[in-house]
This record gives C-alpha cells, structure tokens and sequence, in this order.
C-alpha cells in the first residue's frame, strides 16, 4: 500500500513558457475581460504612485505655512485614494471572473478528456491521483489568479516607474537608498532556484498522501478485519510526515527571503537618511521629498516582497499546471476511424449523442453497410489471431481466432484466467490488441466509432457498479427520455419487480457510492434489469448471474431466454447449466482456444468439454470429485 | 465553534514552538515599531540643524534594528508555519487513526470523495489558520498597541483621530465576517460534491465506457462546476471589496492626518517631525490593515473546515473494544447465534435484515448459508467479526459474547473472505500478509497453491511481488478473490467466514479448492456461503435463510427429506444440469 510510482519523479525542467502559453488557450475565450482587468492595473498603479507626491506637496504646503494648498492637496490625495480603490475592485473582480471562467472550462476539458482515456491508464493510475489533477491542482491554479499572480509583469513595470519617479525627484538619494536592490535581487534569484525543487517535492508528496487516503477509506473494512489498524497507519504517517519535511523545509526559504526583504526596506530608510539628512540640513531637499522618498520606497517593496509569495504560488501553479497538461496530454482511446454503419443502429439504441468522430478518414475505411442488420457474411463478432497482453511479455491471449455469426449464441468457458473476461474488454475496445484484428459487424473496432460500437454493446460486467442516485436513474443510465413504461417492462421481464417494490421508496430507492448499500445479488439483477432497459444488439454476459443465488437465476434465466432470442449473444459462465442452450461453446484455456463446437459436437469429440460435462453430471449426482480428476479435465 | 477545543488542544501540544515563534515575532515588532520613532529623532535633529554626528546615531540604530529585525523575522515566520505544518501533520494522523476505528456502517453514509476532501482541503484550511492566522492574529494587536503608544506619546488628539479611523474600519470588517465565512463554506461544500462526483465517475469508469455514459457524466458535472463557479463568484465579490476598502480606509487615515496633524503643525500645536512619524507608523500599519481582510478569510475558513473535520471527529466508533475485554478461553470456541436480530441504522428504512436468528457451530463444524438475494446472508457474516453490532440477540465465540471482547482478539480469531474481494494497491505477498505480516515467502506460497492462484501467479513478471493496482485491478475477478481468500487462509484462523468468495471462480476451480482445504480446514469452524449446492451439501449444517429469517435447518439429506425451499433449490440446479444431458 505505499504509492510510490516512477511517475511521480521530480524532473527540474523549466517548461514555464510553454506551460504560460497553454494556460492562455484556456483564457483566450474570455481574454476581453482578461484585458480589461489588465488594463485597470496601470489605472489602480497610477493613482497609487501620485499619492507619495500628494504628500509631499501637502508637507511643503505645510512648511510654507500655505493652508489653503494643504487643503487643495488633500482633496486630490482623496480623489486619487478613491479612484485606486475602485480600479483596485474592478481589476481583482475582473481577473476572479477570468480565472472561474477559465478554470470552469479547464475542468470540463479535464473531465471529458478523463472519461476517453483507455482503461489501461486507469490500471497504472490510483484513482486518488487523478482526483488531486482534477481538483486539488485546479484549485492551485485558481490561487495564482486570486495571489494577482498574473500581475508581476505589471509589477516590473510598478518597480520601473518608482525608480524612474525617484531618479527624477533627486537623482543621488535615489542611488542612495536604492543601493541594496542588487543584493536582494541576487537573494530572490537563488531562492526562486531552491524554491522550485521544494515545492515540485511538496506537490508529489501530497498527491501520495492522497492516493493512500482515496484507497484506505475505501478498503477500511478489510484493514479493520485483519486488525492492521496500526501497520496502515505507520505507512500514512510516513506519507503524511515525508509531506510535512519538505513543505517545512520550502517554509524556510520563504520566510528567509520574506524578511530580508523587510529589513532591507529599513535599511533602506536608514541610508536615506544617513545621506538625504545632510541635504536636507544643506537645504537641498526638503522634509516633503524625504517623506516622498519613504513612501516610494515602501511601494518599491511591497512587489519585492509579495515576489517571493507570488512566485511561491506561481511555482505552485505550474507545476500544478504541468501535471494538468501532462494529463489532458494523456492520449484518449481512439475514437475511430470511421462512422458506425448506420444499419446496426437500431432505433432502440441510438441516441440522438452518437456523433461519429474521425470522419477524416472515413474514406480510407470500407463504406457503410446496407439498410439491412449486420450481413450475415461477415460475422457479428470475429477474433482473428488476436494476442493481447496487460502488460509486455505476458500475453493473456495467444493467437484467438473465433466467430460469432448474427444472432449466434456463443459460450465461452474456461478456467478463470484464461482469458474469457479479456475477450469481453477487446470487443469494447477497452484495450486494443497486440496483434491480430477483432470485428464487429465486420469491420475491425479500431474502425468504428468508440461510442456507436459500445452503444450496440450491452455488457454486464463481473463487478457491477451503481452509480450513487436512485434505482430508476441507474436504470436509466443518464439517458432521461428512457419512459417509465420501458423502465416496467424491463423490471417484469428481469423478474425484479418484487425486488424493487420491497425497496424503501420503490424505483425512487437511494443508491449509495457504489451501490454499496445493496447486496452483490441486488446489484447483478439490476445489471440485468439495465440490459433490459438499453436492449442492445450484442449482449455480453460476463458471468453475470455467477452471485445470484439459484432461485433468483431460475426466475432470471426465463428472462434471459427472452432477451437472448435473435440477439448475437456472447456468455461468459462458468457453470455448464448457462451455456445449456448456446449454439456454440469455445473452450478456452490458458489463452488459447482448446475446443470449438456445439454442445452435441463437443460431447462426440469427446475432448475437455465431454470431461467438463461428465464432472459436472457426477456432481449433480451426489459423487464427489476425486480433485485429480479436475485437473485432468482442465490440465491435459 | 465545533472542535475549537480540538483546535487549542494541537495548539498546546506545540506551545513551546508557538511561545517560541511569538517571543521572536513580538521582539521583530518591537524592533520595527521603533524605527518610526528614531526617524522622528532624526526629523528633530534636522529641524534643529543639529550636527550631522547625531543623524549618523539614528541611521546606525535604524541599520542595526533593521537587520536584527530582519533575523527574528525569519526565525519566527519558520518557526510558527511550520509548527502550523505539525498540526496540520497531526491533526491528518488522527484523523486517519479515527476513521481507522469506525466501522464499516459510517462508510456506507459516507463519501469517499468527500471524507478525501476533507482530509486533504479542509485540514489544509485549519493549518492556515494555525500559521500565517496565528501569525497575524499576534501581529495586528501588537502593531496597534505599539502605534498607540507611540502616537499618544507625541500628540493625543491626532492618535484620536486616527483611532476613530481605524474603528471605522473595524466596524466595516465586522460586516463582511459573516458573509465571507457563509460564502466559503458554501465554496467547499460544492467543491465536495464536485470533488465526490469525480471520485465516482472514476472508480467506477468502466462502466462509464461500456455504457457510453461520458455524456451523461460530463453533463452532470459540468452543471456542479458551474454551481462551483457561481459560488466561488460569489465569494469573490465580497473577499474583492475588502481589500480596496481597507486600501482606502488606510488612506484615508493619512488624508486625516495630513489636514488636521498640518493644521496643528500650522497652528504651532506639534512639530513636523510629529507628522512624519505618524505618516511612518500609518504606513507600518498598512500591511496588517491590507493583511486584514486575507486574514479574516483565513481565519473563516479555517473555522468552517474544523467544523467540518469535527463532524467526523464527533463520530463516536460505535463498534469498540469493552472497557475491560475478557480473553478467549484457550480452548476449542464454537459460535453461537442467539435470538439475533438486525437492522441497519441510517442505511436503508431500519426494517430488520435479520430477525430472531439462532444456530450453533461447535468446534471444527461446517455450517452453509444458502438464501435468496437480498435474505440477509452477508450481513448475518458482518456480525461475526462486528463490522456491524446486532440490534438484539448475541453472538458468543467460544461462550463470550463477542462485545465483552477486545476487537483485535476477536477478529484475530476470524479469517473472513467477502463477496467483494478488496486487494490494495501494492504486491500480491504485500497483500496476502495483511493476514500475517510475519509469514515467511514460503508460507504465501503454500496459501497461494492451496487458493490454487500459485500457478497463474508464477508466470506474473514479478511473481508474488506483482503489484496488484487499485483495488486489485490488474487481477480478474476470480484471481481477486482467490487471492482475498489466500489472504485469510494466511491469517490462520480458527473461526473462517466464506461469503461467497468464489462466486467469480468457475465451479470446477471452486470444488478444486475446496477440496483441497481440507487439510486446512479439518479442525477449523467455517460458515460458509456459496450459491453452488455442490459446495453447500457437504456442510455439516445448513441454514436457509428467507427475509432475515431461517426457514430451514439441517444437513443436506434431512432438507431433502423435508421437501422445502432448501430441496426445491437443490433440485433446481441438479435439473439444469441434468437438461445438459438431453
């Protein structure tokens, strides 16, 4: 349970540009607003840095005993503290609509980019480290907006125009009390280096404290049953402690600079007024440029300051924004090559959604079928030669080749791990193969739109997952328009009626995260109810009834018959009872395919099936298997 | 304040750091708060035309405190954030040893994206709030008391005017408190139910896929992101307004000081050197006054997200040990169900799941559960190691009711395989050690032949170092639970709970491993659940369960005998099977 990962490695390289110039894409939408909040900047500035010099007229004013300009002066001192604070607003409410607009957009690209990845990238990425991408980093990019982060271009131009005002007002006390900016710029320079690799630290780290905690809760059962309270907890407290070390160690290198550039803005004074007193006594200068001075020097420091929290926030943000991109740069499952014929979709399973994509290159790939169901000729599904391995150098499947004709009812049985639930995910194209072709409707599924192929696809899955909402939104699987009566007709048909009805509140029944607050048994007839619903060409059955006990099944495999019938079927189970009425079995084992038939075929061979067959019917008769004798049937 | 309590406890767990941190940070004030007082010297020696010798002197005391100043600032700032990075560590440490002790009815109420989020975002807010809040909450009365002082001791009625200033600003505050902390909680509730969304959009993806579901998905979130924004939008509104105002009400300080601290300079009334230093300390002020409004935002948040965390904080474990445990006897323990009944509380309507449930193991017996969906089966195998209480009733291990005793013993005591097999995200050896961390390589191996995963396990690129993925997902469902039953097996318990752990498994693999348990499971105590009769009949019991209750008791040939569900059930199956024939 530790969630180290390579991926997670530190890498120092500066993409900050290019990272900038990705981030404008999602800003360029609202950039009017983005420029009107940038061009209130220099307002806001201007009537910020006119005050210093307000004052320092009021205190000549003073020094010439002139009552009246003190009154005048004051007034405009007012106009201009008014002016700065509604240009302040404007500006920072402009820049926050920016920024939630453009972060609403992020995390909509996000999202949708997220939900066509392959599952091969959910296999590698905890679910808690593709959360803390989607919320945690965005919410980090949203502090860069809110720290006025994009503002330290106009900063530099602050600092600029302040030197420039005080060059202008006494060109040697300006050198004077300016003496110390080289130091500190030299002293920012090497914390903005050391700051960047903290900080890189720190984000991983959080993002593995995470990940734990995402799988911890989840599993806190399991960890509770084997009372492995404290061990689990010794590894959050490593992850949780590993965190706390590095961000304390950045927490040095910001207070540092922090307060060097403090105690420069005093030292600062100090010269002024080691060297501007002597020429204030000489009667060069008066009282009011000194005080101008320090108040220039005040704003000069502000930006200095704020640099080092700005650039923290900014070094935040881009790498927050690195890991974003890095995960919208995550290539998606490819959508297809070319529009599903538009034949095999039936009326009862083509939203109104189903928009090809990757027309392009839609002329590259045969045309579109006939108005006809899929031709017999080709086949609803075929494997040709088909490899495909999880990971490198460890192939599931080795070289499957079968075919399942239109309204065929095919069986697949096997030992688990032979490779019978991989053939489900191939057809999906939740994976793609390593070699070979598998084709539906006879074009390969790398032809076909992802979304039209799995829409002609009903599957029911090993785990069966809910969705947290109700029985009746689960039933209709986002799809609003599904009527009521269909809905009913699919519970009567599923035999789930009375099931549902015993519920608390019917069809209107809570499902929580996952469905957990129903039994695995509840789940599955449910799945089963939803095939009803989606009523789709192919149906998948991937050991689909293997949790429901036998009595449920019984009244489901009526059903079952019924919805199967003139459907090109594809069941995965594992007792010899489901596949009863199948037209054809494949025997899978071991990743290849031992023995293809029907039933009556296959008992004539007298092969793996005739043995299974034979084992199962000693079974039925009360005679205990010698344990050696499986293995033969399976292992010969 | 819900888990103010909490909040000052973690406070004074570091209290030597904070005392520490703000002696430092009063000494850094002290020193800058000095600074407008010299330079009024200096203003002095200048208006008198006094020797330059004497301006040297401030400026030299002006340099040193600068510097001084400078060292006790770094000191402090690393000192109290990171003592707030502690509590923040600490306060994550106890929170994951509390959700350690709830049980498993919490987080069926509960989501995980939302537990997450609160552990990750809310713990942050509160460490906030102990850092920089502590900070600035130590800082800005000290700044103001300093100023007072200062100012007083050179003009009273000017110190005056800038007080009914500085109360002007703090009665504007004192309106925008409240709507700043209901608008940020109103911020972090949505992005939890966004944050929650995403969470189950992911966990369950392929079901996404297989069903075209993006859409749908996509759709619904997008309509929380847009409620996230609204609201964020709404927060800014009010948190954009504070610092402009504070801005101008700082300002406007200085316009007071100008006109009326010029008109008593013009009137003879006090010197300009006076005026500078008043100017100076307004200006010192600014950065609290400007800090001020991040500050009470920060310290709003941080109060909403302690509520928050104090929320799960004030779950009580329902399900602890006894004040005084009693120990197993060092015998053979039979189980013992009596009269229990049971009814989920808060999941689903509190009807009873099980009613009035009775039956014994003795030592190294076999009992079968058999029952429809939904007939209470599981939640009859969560009692046993009390992953749930029951409602009425009692259940006795070796004639100790199961609550007299300590949790670790009794679950020490019970290897459980559920239905749903739950594998984390580390090796398989990692995993199956979950039963015992002490188990050499070889006995992994021997759970894993007798789980008959061994073979399929061997030919893994890294063998029993094979990292499993998030919940197992690199394994199918069959090796899932295969390896969760490897994984209590390993545990050696006495007392082993089946819940249909192999319903994934094909039945000849079932029976492979069944059979070859024997040797395991001779002296053991096991119930066991499985829908297939085969693995059923040979039990030395059976139990048939229908709506919470036993309908049916006995072995397999008396159930035949009585002609019930139990052998309606069985000849069922035994007629599929036998239509294969025809």
């Amino acid at each position: 349970m530790n969630a180290t990962d390579p991926q997670e490695d530190i890498s120092g390289k500066a993409y900050d540009l290019a990272l900038a110039l990705r981030l404008w894409q999602f800003i360029r939408p609202h950039r009017k607003v983005f420029f009107l909040s940038l061009l209130l900047l220099p307002v806001h500035q201007l009537f910020n840095l006119v005050q210093p010099l307000l004052i320092k007229a009021a205190f000549d004013a003073v020094g010439a005993g002139d009552g009246f300009t003190l009154l005048t002066t004051g007034v405009l001192f007012g106009v201009a503290l008014l002016a700065e604070a509604g240009a302040f607003f404007f500006q920072y409410y402009l820049a926050m609509l920016v920024a939630q607009r453009c972060l609403a957009d992020l995390r909509i690209a996000l999202f949708s980019h997220v939900q066509r990845l392959p599952m091969s990238y959910f296999d590698r990425n905890p679910v808690g480290r593709v959360m803390t991408r989607m919320t945690t980093d965005v919410e980090v990019l949203q502090e860069m907006f809110a720290a006025g982060a994009m503002n330290l271009v106009a900063d530099l131009v602050l600092i600029v125009a302040i030197v420039s005002i005080m060059i202008s007002l006494h060109l040697e006390m300006a050198l004077v009390s300016l003496a110390l900016m080289p130091f500190l710029l030299l002293a920012i320079n090497v914390f903005r280096i050391k700051a960047r690799q903290t900080y890189r630290l720190t984000r991983t780290r959080i993002a593995r404290v995470n990940a734990y905690l995402g799988e911890a809760i989840p599993g806190m059962a399991v960890i509770q049953l084997f009372n492995r309270q404290a061990k689990s907890f010794k590894e959050f407290d490593d992850l949780n402690r590993d965190h706390r070390d590095a961000i304390q160690r950045s927490n040095v290198y910001e207070a540092s600079l922090f307060s060097m550039v403090e105690a420069a803005g005093s030292l600062s004074i100090a010269l002024l007024l080691w060297y501007g007193g002597g020429e204030v006594l000489q009667g060069v200068v008066s009282i009011g440029t000194f005080v101008a001075f320090s108040e220039y020097i005040r704003r000069l420091f502000v930006p200095l300051r704020d640099f080092s929290n700005k650039y923290a926030v900014i070094q935040a943000a881009m790498t927050a924004a690195e890991r974003v991109f890095e995960l919208l740069d995550t290539p998606v499952e490819v959508p297809g090559r070319a529009p599903a014929p538009a034949a095999m979709m039936s009326a009862a399973t083509a939203p109104a959604g189903a928009m090809p994509v990757g027309s392009a290159s839609a002329a590259a790939s045969p045309p579109p079928a006939a108005s006809s169901i899929i031709e017999p000729s080709r086949g609803a599904v075929e494997f040709d030669d088909v490899w495909f391995s999880y990971r490198p150098g460890d192939p599931v499947l080795k070289g499957v080749s079968f075919r399942i004709e239109p309204g065929e009812r095919v069986a697949v049985i096997g030992a688990t791990g032979s490779g019978k639930t991989t053939t489900i995910k191939l057809m999906s194209r939740f994976y793609d193969v390593d070699s070979g072709v598998v084709r539906v409707g006879g074009r390969d599924v790398r032809d076909w739109d992802l979304d039209s192929l799995r829409r002609h696809m009903g599957v029911v899955l090993q785990d069966v997952f809910l969705f947290s909402g109700d029985i009746l939104s689960n039933l209709k699987l986002g799809n609003p328009d599904v009527p009521e009566d269909r809905i009913r007709a699919a519970l009567r048909n599923a035999n789930a009626e009375g099931f549902v009805r015993r519920l608390p509140g019917g069809l209107q029944a809570p499902v929580r995260e996952r469905g957990n607050n129903l039994s695995a048994g509840q789940r599955q007839l449910l799945a089963l109810v939803r095939m009803f619903v989606v009523d789709p060409e192919i149906l998948v059955l991937d050991e689909a009834t293997s949790s429901v006990d036998t009595e449920t099944e019984f009244l489901v495999q009526g059903a079952f018959e019924k919805i199967m019938a003139n459907r090109t079927c594809l069941v995965i189970a594992h007792r010899l009872s489901t596949i009863r009425n199948a037209d054809r079995i494949v025997v899978f084992h071991r990743g290849v395919i031992r023995e293809m038939g029907s039933h009556t075929e296959l008992m004539e061979k007298g092969g793996v099936y005739y043995r299974l067959h034979q084992l199962q019917f000693q079974e039925a008769g009360g005679d205990t298997i010698p344990p050696d004798a499986l293995d033969a049937a399976t292992d010969p | 304040m819900a888990g103010f309590a909490r909040l000052i406890e973690y406070l004074w767990k570091y209290w030597r750091r904070y005392l520490l941190g703000g002696l430092c940070l009063v000494a850094t004030t002290s020193l800058l708060m000095v600074v407008p007082w010299w330079v009024r010297g200096a203003i002095d020696v200048l208006e008198r035309g006094d020797p330059h010798s004497e301006l040297d002197g401030y400026a030299l005391w002006i340099a040193l405190a600068a510097v001084g100043g400078g060292v006790l600032r770094g000191v402090s700032r690393s000192i109290i954030f990171n003592a707030g990075r502690n509590v923040e560590y600490d306060i994550r440490n106890d929170l994951f040893a509390h959700l350690e002790k709830l049980p498993l009815g919490y987080y069926q109420s509960q989501r995980t994206g939302d537990l997450m989020s609160r552990a990750v975002n809310d713990i942050n807010a509160v460490r906030m709030l102990l850092g920089p809040g502590f900070l600035n909450l130590v800082n800005t009365p000290l700044y103001l008391v300093y100023a007072a002082v200062f100012m007083l001791a050179m003009n009273v009625r000017l110190t005056l005017a800038v007080g009914a200033c500085l109360l002007l600003l703090a009665l504007v505050f004192g309106g925008f408190r409240d709507r700043i902390r209901r608008a940020s909680l109103r911020v972090q509730r949505q992005m939890s139910r966004m944050s929650a969304h995403v969470q189950e959009n992911l966990s369950g993806m392929h079901v996404v896929k297989a069903y075209v579901q993006a859409e749908p998905q996509t759709a619904r979130f997008s309509e929380l992101n847009h409620e996230y924004q609204a609201r964020s939008m709404d927060l800014a509104r009010v948190r954009g307004l504070i610092n402009p105002l504070m801005l101008a009400l700082h300002g406007f300080t200085v316009l007071v000081v100008l006109w009326y601290g010029g008109w008593l300079v013009l009137s003879g009334q006090t010197g300009v050197a006076d005026l500078v230093a008043f100017i100076f300390y307004l200006n010192v002020l600014a950065w609290p006054m400007a800090a001020f409004g991040w500050m009470i935002s920060l310290m709003e948040r941080g109060r909403a997200a302690m509520e928050r965390l104090e929320e799960i904080f004030a779950v009580e474990p329902s399900i602890a040990d006894p004040e005084s445990p009693v120990a197993l006897a060092d015998k053979e323990r039979g189980l013992e169900f009596e009269h229990v009944s049971f009814a989920y509380n808060g999941a689903g309507n509190g009807e009873a799941v099980l009613r009035d449930i009775s039956f014994e193991v003795p030592p190294g017996r076999k009992v079968a559960i058999v029952g429809r969906t939904g007939s209470g089966k599981s939640t009859l195998t969560h009692l046993i190691p009390r992953l749930h209480d029951v409602t009425s009733g009692a259940i006795r291990l070796g004639g100790v009711d199961i609550r007299s005793l300590s949790l670790e013993e009794l679950r020490g005591a019970i290897g459980y395989a559920p239905q749903d097999p739950f594998l984390f995200s580390t090796s398989i050896q990692e995993n199956l050690k979950f039963g015992d961390a002490e188990a050499t390589e070889q006995e992994v191996r021997r759970v894993l032949d007798v789980a008959d995963l061994q073979s399929e396990v061997e030919v893994f690129p890294e063998g029993i170092d094979t990292r499993v993925g998030e919940r197992g997902i690199a394994l199918s469902g069959g090796q899932k639970q295969r390896a969760t039953l490897a994984r209590a097996i390993l545990a050696d318990p006495e007392l082993l709970i089946l819940d249909d752990c192999l319903s994934s498994v094909d039945s000849q693999t079932e029976h492979r491993i069944l059979h070859g348990f024997e040797n395991v499971l001779k002296d053991k105590t096991c119930i066991l659940i499985s829908h297939r009769m085969a693995v059923i009949k040979e039990a030395d019991e059976i139990l048939v369960l229908e709506d919470g209750r036993i309908v049916e008791r006995g072995n397999h040939e008396s159930l035949m005998r009585a002609d019930g569900v139990y052998a309606q059930m069985y000849r069922r199956q035994q007629m599929s099977d036998e239509l294969e024939e025809m």
